[in-house]
């Protein structure tokens, strides 16, 4: 069956019960998206399906054919960082960064539903993302800050 | 430097993981000198008081290569597992080798070099213990390309800029390390030390340099243990009991083999395990094979507990001063009971090892803090010698002390030794929760007396704990210091008490347990500072100045005044909390470095919920400070994940959680606001990973008393 991750086609086994985060990180080599717990609690294998936030370890093949996916390894444009990538970068975010694949996903899709979020809205969406070093709060203040990268990228 | 310079041989002492020979040697003759609870109380206090030693090569050949361009690229020792260290070690080496920041780059050493660290990546010891050696080393090569230069300018005095040595009458004349390097010459060390770059003119060392591994972080590009692939691998998963302890008796492949996907089943004494093309399939194949288990006895959690309070009065003093045994005999006398429960690492990336193992050598790319010790424990699984097998250690997916041993490893290493091909192994986070070993439990019993002035006039202390670091040493070793001193770490008092008897019990539990970041640190903080704080209150006194009017008169009493006294200011100590909230504060002392945290709790509804930490902590000396900030709000976090809701169970001998259902973690939704603020008491840096999170449990618990009136003694407290 066919996939379309990162806008690029790639053709795998037709076994439609796997769930995507295995045929990612071990037929196609995308390492960046993580496994952390197999059962859609922690978060560290979010991915986008036609843009929205998705647990790609509770995902079957089936549910995806003809989507588009897009990984961390797609969420740059080339060279240039996404807003959340560079606010992540900027607030030195991560620590083992084992969690930041998904937190950055989660945050992607938070910031292109809504560009504006309240304090409120970011933790709803951020919550479900775990982060075992630690980082909450500068997690918290890189998605605000990925907010304001995108309006003065929009202007 | 010359690529062929890198291949000389050396020998490094084997002083490594916390016990050096030196230690042990020590510790013995001093068990003939003065009786052995002298010596293990004498052995308690070096232990804390003088960290352990570093040793380490300081030929600057070994530690760097040059490039053509002037690149330096520093063969680094430690492991990365999100604590910054690669960015702080290279800091110190660009600061004196004279390089641009942007000039240096690091590479990892694996278990046989370039730069062998016998030791592991642990103990918040990596900055501390690497501070004078990094510093030497890079300036020992720094003096060494400045003869260099100086002889190819033609001066006879060369002065050192952005990787540059310069003639100082013409600064136009000038020759860069990379071509210096570059030359076929030969080098000479100087005799005697270089001489260190002074406080008053470090322009790297102090500053909030950005971490060099973050840029491959935030595009996905770091590679982790379970993200490590090669060539022609397969993947393997092992059968696991399904009970604490239990042995396998007799196994077979059952209908494993026909199942798609399967290439083989590996049987030995005690191990069942299946290679296969993919993951999923060798984890499915599992439940094809014949299994059959001898269970040991039945437990529970609650056993354990029991077995402790049982065992917690026959210690081995680790602090003691005066009479405390005598001095609580009659009179008034105030009692506490305190205890932790065994909690989970749940490092987020599971343990994950891939093994290639060839007729005359095996290499392993494994998430560990130990690649020393997991390149032996590979070689003793297979019955080769040490050094045919190389352990290249990745990034780490967190750490906290459960990526010390890697089973996976070992696992990896019989399946890809079974089938001749590169197999991978990667835990589940069920096995990672029910098959890892824990933080162990702990119980404190504590008896003090206050004098007519409020003042502690003896204290005692009953401590009891499962293992943290005796399975890491050998039985004769755990005899001679009589305790586990990694279980005690935290529990012996900073305060100046005229009578004063802190003992440790090491208790044996049918449970695998060990190091859990900053070891002891989390739970004994809490006991012993949550008690501290009674007496205050059974003294009529505000917590903060009960602490300090307790402090001792010396250079730590000093640093330990300084930082609560910060951390009071920024909290706004004295002044009251927002309606319906309380603070609370704590202070740790631990290697070496000082912390000082005030919380500010409150109810939603029936919810315990932190809304502020204020954080003070003093390491000597923060080399990168927004790092060390880094690891204090983590440090924090995860500290009162663990204090509000992380608490292993056992039912008829089996690990309740075998997810995160089970066993949640705090979330950014928990988190709380936190304000860390950097202290500088000197020119040498003490640990950083594990001690800023020391006093965070028992600054809530005392925070929650302050706002009910009700003194907890039992994490967790949420």
């Amino acid at each position: 069956m066919e996939l379309t991750i990162n806008g690029q086609q790639y053709t795998v086994a037709d076994e439609p019960a796997r769930p995507l985060l295995y045929v990612l990180r071990d037929e196609l080599g995308l390492t960046g998206t993580k496994f952390g717990c197999g059962a859609g609690i922690c978060g560290a294998c979010t991915v986008h399906v036609n843009g929205k936030a998705t647990r790609s370890c509770q995902t079957m093949l089936a549910t995806v054919a003809g989507a588009q996916i897009t990984t961390i390894e797609g969420l740059a444009d080339g060279e240039r960082l996404h807003p959340v990538q560079q606010a992540f970068l900027e607030l030195q975010t991560p620590q083992c960064g084992w969690c930041m694949s998904g937190q950055m996903m989660t945050a992607a899709a938070l910031l292109a539903e809504n560009p504006n979020p309240t304090h409120e809205e970011m933790i709803a969406a951020m919550r479900y993302n775990y982060c075992r070093c630690g980082a909450y709060a500068r997690i918290a203040r890189a998605v605000m800050r990925a907010a304001e990268l995108m309006k003065e990228g929009a202007v | 430097m010359k690529r062929d310079a890198r291949t000389q041989r050396w020998r490094m002492t084997r002083r490594g993981f916390l016990i050096g020979l030196g230690i042990v040697g020590g510790g013995l003759a001093l068990g003939a000198t003065l009786g052995l609870p002298a010596a293990r109380l004498a052995l308690a206090d070096w232990l804390d008081g003088a960290g352990f030693p570093a040793s380490m090569p300081k030929d600057p050949e070994i530690w760097f290569a040059i490039q053509p361009d002037g690149r330096v690229v520093m063969a680094m020792p430690k492991v990365e597992m999100g604590q910054g260290v690669h960015t702080a070690l290279a800091q110190l080496a660009a600061e004196e080798l004279g390089v641009a920041w942007e000039q240096i780059s690091v590479t990892q050493s694996s278990s046989i070099g370039p730069v062998r660290d016998p030791a592991g990546t642990n103990a918040s010891f990596s900055v501390m213990g690497l501070f004078p050696v990094i510093r030497e080393t890079a300036a020992t090569l720094r003096e060494m390309l400045r003869a260099a230069g100086a002889e190819q300018l033609g001066i006879a005095q060369a002065e050192i800029e952005q990787g540059f040595v310069i003639d100082p009458a013409n600064p136009a004349r000038r020759i860069g390390f990379g071509e210096l390097a570059a030359q076929r010459r030969e080098w000479q060390a100087p005799e005697e030390a270089a001489p260190l770059t002074p406080p008053d003119r470090w322009r790297m060392i102090g500053q909030p340099v950005p971490r060099l591994d973050l840029p491959a972080k935030v595009r996905g590009a770091a590679i982790y243990g379970y993200d490590a692939r090669v060539e022609g691998m397969l993947y393997g998963a092992v059968a696991r009991p399904p009970r604490l302890g239990a042995k396998l008796r007799r196994a077979a492949p059952g209908t494993a083999l026909s199942r798609p996907g399967v290439v083989q089943v590996v049987i030995r004494d005690g191990f069942a395990g299946v290679v296969a093309e993919s993951r999923l399939t060798a984890y499915a194949a599992l439940n094809d094979l014949e299994l059959e288990w001898e269970l040991p006895p039945p437990f529970t959690h609650q056993d354990l507990e029991e077995r402790l309070a049982a065992q917690a009065g026959s210690g081995t003093p680790i602090q003691q001063h005066g009479d405390a045994t005598g001095a609580l005999r009659g009179g008034q006398v105030i009692e506490a009971t305190y205890r932790t429960p065994l909690a989970a690492h749940a490092n987020l990336e599971p343990q994950a090892a891939l093994v290639d193992v060839q007729p005359d050598r095996v290499r392993a790319w494994v998430s560990t803090q130990s690649p020393v010790q997991v390149a032996s424990s590979i070689a003793a699984t297979l019955g080769r010698s040490a050094d045919t097998v190389e352990v290249t250690p990745t990034y780490l997916g967190g750490g906290f002390g459960r990526k010390l041993l890697i089973t996976a490893a070992n696992e990896a290493a019989i399946l890809s030794a079974a089938t001749g091909k590169p197999v991978h192994v990667g835990w589940t986070r069920t096995e990672e929760f029910r098959h890892s070993y824990l933080r162990p439990p702990t119980y404190a019993a504590f008896r003090a007396a206050l004098d007519g002035q409020g003042n502690i006039i003896a204290l005692e202390q009953r401590h009891a704990s499962g293992n943290v670091l005796f399975d890491f040493i050998p039985a004769p070793l755990r005899w001679v210091f009589g305790s586990d001193f990694g279980a005690w770490r935290g529990a012996r008092l900073v305060y100046n008490i005229p009578n004063l008897l802190v003992t440790s019990q090491t208790v044996e539990l049918p449970v695998p347990t060990g190091p859990w970041r900053g070891l002891g640190l989390l739970a004994n903080v809490f006991a012993v500072e949550s008690f501290i704080d009674e007496l205050a209150h059974a003294a009529g006194s505000d917590p903060l100045e009960f602490r300090l009017r307790h402090l001792p008169d010396s250079e730590l009493g000093q640093r330990l005044r300084t930082t609560l006294l910060a951390v009071a200011e920024m909290a706004g100590w004295g002044q009251p909390a927002p309606a319906g909230r309380a603070r609370g504060i704590a202070c740790s002392v631990d290697m070496h470095t000082v912390a000082a945290h005030v919380a500010e709790v409150g109810y939603e509804g029936d919810k315990l919920r932190v809304y502020r930490v204020w954080a003070a902590v003093d390491p000597g000396l923060a080399i990168n400070p927004n790092g060390l900030a880094a690891q204090t709000e983590g440090g924090i976090m995860m500290g009162l994940s663990a204090t509000l809701f992380e608490q292993v169970t056992i039912s008829e001998g089996r690990i309740d959680a075998g997810n995160f259902d089970r066993y949640p973690l705090l979330t950014i939704a928990d988190a709380p606001e936190v304000a860390v603020q950097i202290l500088r008491s000197g020119d040498q840096p003490f640990g950083g990973g594990e001690p800023p999170m020391g006093p965070i449990a028992a600054a809530v618990n005392n925070a929650l008393f302050a706002l009910t009136g009700e003194r907890k003694r039992q994490l967790p407290l949420g």
